[in-house]
């Protein structure tokens, strides 16, 4: 009786499950298989991925867009710290009104963000333009258009984003603590040392592998900003699966295979190294 | 003193970085309203005509309508497919549920690039039409916004204990999700609604990877006019941005009402607890409040 119950609420989990392998599962196990064919023969082989190891083209683009992502989550979660706890400081109210549209503001990338910044200081921005007119050399050898603007726009979201992980966090940091570890004589240096560092260590590390996945996905801010001037790996997927003219649909899907085993192995490492230090902190 | 001196520090960060963070708002507004600003600090000159252009473009329009249709679509499969689901597998499933946290995390790992790459392997030249296929990754893509959303409504309502109680009382399993489970979590899947709401609606990659300029939506119609008039590209961000404000202010009032509402539950809950009606026993009954006692009885015929 109660299983007979229990087989009739299973039914309802169908649809669900149905979409999920329509439009997760099995496109993911698809591209996998067709990774391993050959572009000529549809034969089994590993030449494709023989092709984009050897390619100086293809691992430029892994390289290029690993070392975007590292600097834009260091510099990025480095201020988002710092915000963060200047945010803590200001009076309750304001700090929940403020969280909304921070939460905006992490909102604000790809087509308008690029657009903003290429209004200001793009090849011909009123900035560059108004610095120019007064031979003030601010922004000279500064390339919007090239991995120092794209730079320059992948942090603009991802202090926010780093913002919205490690805000609530440094809020469980309690006042007392800090009470008690001036009481018994630590420095300001000393507390952060010993007790408020280690207590949010485990969401800074998540927080930085928050920042990196969302730095190397990122598609729409490169694509509207650089076009396909800078060798990014997810512009020369876009552009092999979709282009037109040089569309390699089967060299797409291997390079997006070695870039998602990057992620997990990303993903997975984190864990077991959060795991680790919270069982250091017990 | 001390206090005094970290105050000004806190001021001066975040004066810096809401300077930063605004900056982009600005210049797009400030150009969206300039008929021409080149090598000024502000433009000179101030205008509506990009806006008057802009209403009155036909593509416009109907790339608003085509971002508010798939918007809609998709979201009503979500909001169908999921919150049963969730629902489902918190309730009876717990097994599955810990498989489905781990499923719902998959977008994160796999971004939107990767996920068009496998959906273009599998559905290009293939009897289903993109357009399908399209909401089918939106779907997808929102899957840990919605999972997250319900889960912490179903957990902050104590929603075993409430079915448990609902069928006690007799009422069935749908009923009880109708009846009980679903206005409780109202305002959570309002706000995860909204969050979905917002990100669907300024979707770019699955939408140009998939479908690309047959169907041209809000951010695709922006793309291809910023390359055209700047001035006019502008004006479609500001009027973009006016809409996503909106619906950051809906979701904070939602939110703060949310504690109010809650509080003010609490309270008439408190309130008829203290206004309890008194028992119906016999050795209590004095002749003096018979009369009570018949308005108490059709007080709790009436409830």
């Amino acid at each position: 009786m109660k299983t007979e119950r229990f087989n009739k609420i299973w039914i309802l989990l169908i649809p669900f499950f149905l979409l999920a392998a329509l439009f997760l599962v099995i496109p993911m196990v698809l591209m996998i298989t067709s990774s391993f064919t050959s572009e000529t023969t549809g034969a089994f082989t590993f030449g494709n991925y023989h092709e984009i190891f050897t390619n100086p083209f293809y691992y430029q683009a892994f390289l290029n867009s690993g070392m975007i992502s590292i600097f834009s989550s260091i510099v990025g979660l480095a201020l988002a710290i710092i915000v963060s706890c200047a945010l803590t400081n200001l009076p309750e109210k304001i700090q929940d009104k403020l969280t909304v549209y921070i939460n905006v503001a992490a909102n604000f990338a790809g087509v308008p963000l690029a657009f903003a910044f290429i209004i200001l200081i793009g090849n011909s921005g009123a900035l560059r333009l108004f610095f120019e007119g007064m031979n003030f050399p601010l922004l000279e050898g500064f390339n919007l258009y090239s991995w120092q603007g794209l730079a320059l726009t992948y942090l603009y979201f991802q202090i926010p984003l780093g913002i919205l992980f490690i805000y609530p966090s440094l809020k469980k940091i309690k006042k007392e603590w800090k009470e008690a570890a001036f009481i018994l004589g630590a420095s300001n240096w000393v507390y952060w040392r010993k007790i408020g560092l280690p207590n949010i260590m485990p969401s800074i590390a998540g927080t930085f592998v928050i920042m990196y996945a969302n730095g190397m996905g990122t598609y729409e801010t490169a694509y509207a900003l650089t076009g396909s001037n800078v060798n990014l790996i997810t512009i020369r997927i876009a552009a092999l699966v979709s282009g037109d003219i040089y569309a390699r649909p089967i060299i797409g899907s291997t390079l997006a295979v070695v870039f998602a085993l990057i992620m997990i192995v990303i993903l997975i490492l984190s864990q077991t190294m959060l795991r680790r230090v919270r069982r250091d902190l017990a | 003193m001390k206090i005094k001196k970290r105050n000004i520090s806190t001021y001066l960060i975040l004066v810096i970085f809401g300077l930063y963070m605004i900056f982009p708002f600005i210049s797009t507004a400030l150009y969206a309203t300039s008929t021409n600003w080149s090598n000024t600090l502000l433009p000179k000159d101030f205008t509506f005509q990009w806006f008057i252009e802009l209403f009155q473009d036909p593509n416009f329009i109907s790339a608003v309508t085509r971002s508010v249709t798939l918007t809609l679509i998709t979201l009503a499969v979500v909001l169908v497919v999921m919150v049963p689901t969730v629902f489902i597998v918190y309730m009876y499933f717990p097994r599955v549920d810990n498989f489905l946290k781990g499923l719902v995390l998959m977008p994160y790992a796999i971004p939107a690039v990767i996920l068009a790459t496998g959906l273009l392997r599998m559905y290009s030249g293939s009897a289903i039409p993109m357009y399908a296929v399209l909401v089918g990754g939106l779907f997808v893509g929102s899957l840990p916004f919605i999972y997250q959303g319900v889960r912490n409504s179903l957990e902050g309502i104590h929603s075993r204990n409430l079915m448990q109680a609902a069928e006690m009382l007799g009422a069935s399993k749908l009923q009880a999700f109708l009846k009980v489970i679903v206005p409780n979590i109202k305002l959570g899947l309002l706000i995860t609604t909204l969050l979905i709401f917002s990100g669907f609606f300024g979707e770019f990659v699955l939408t140009n990877l998939l479908i690309g300029g047959r169907y041209e939506t809000i951010r695709i119609y922006m793309m291809r006019r910023m390359n055209e008039n700047g001035h006019l590209a502008s004006a479609v961000m500001v009027a973009y941005f006016l809409l996503l404000i909106v619906i950051s202010l809906v979701i904070t009032r939602i939110t703060s009402s949310k504690k109010g509402v809650s509080n003010s539950l609490f309270k008439r809950k408190q309130h008829k607890q203290e206004q309890v009606i008194p028992p119906l026993s016999l050795k209590q009954l004095e002749p003096a409040a018979t009369s009570e006692v018949k308005s108490n009885n059709e007080k709790r015929r009436k409830l």
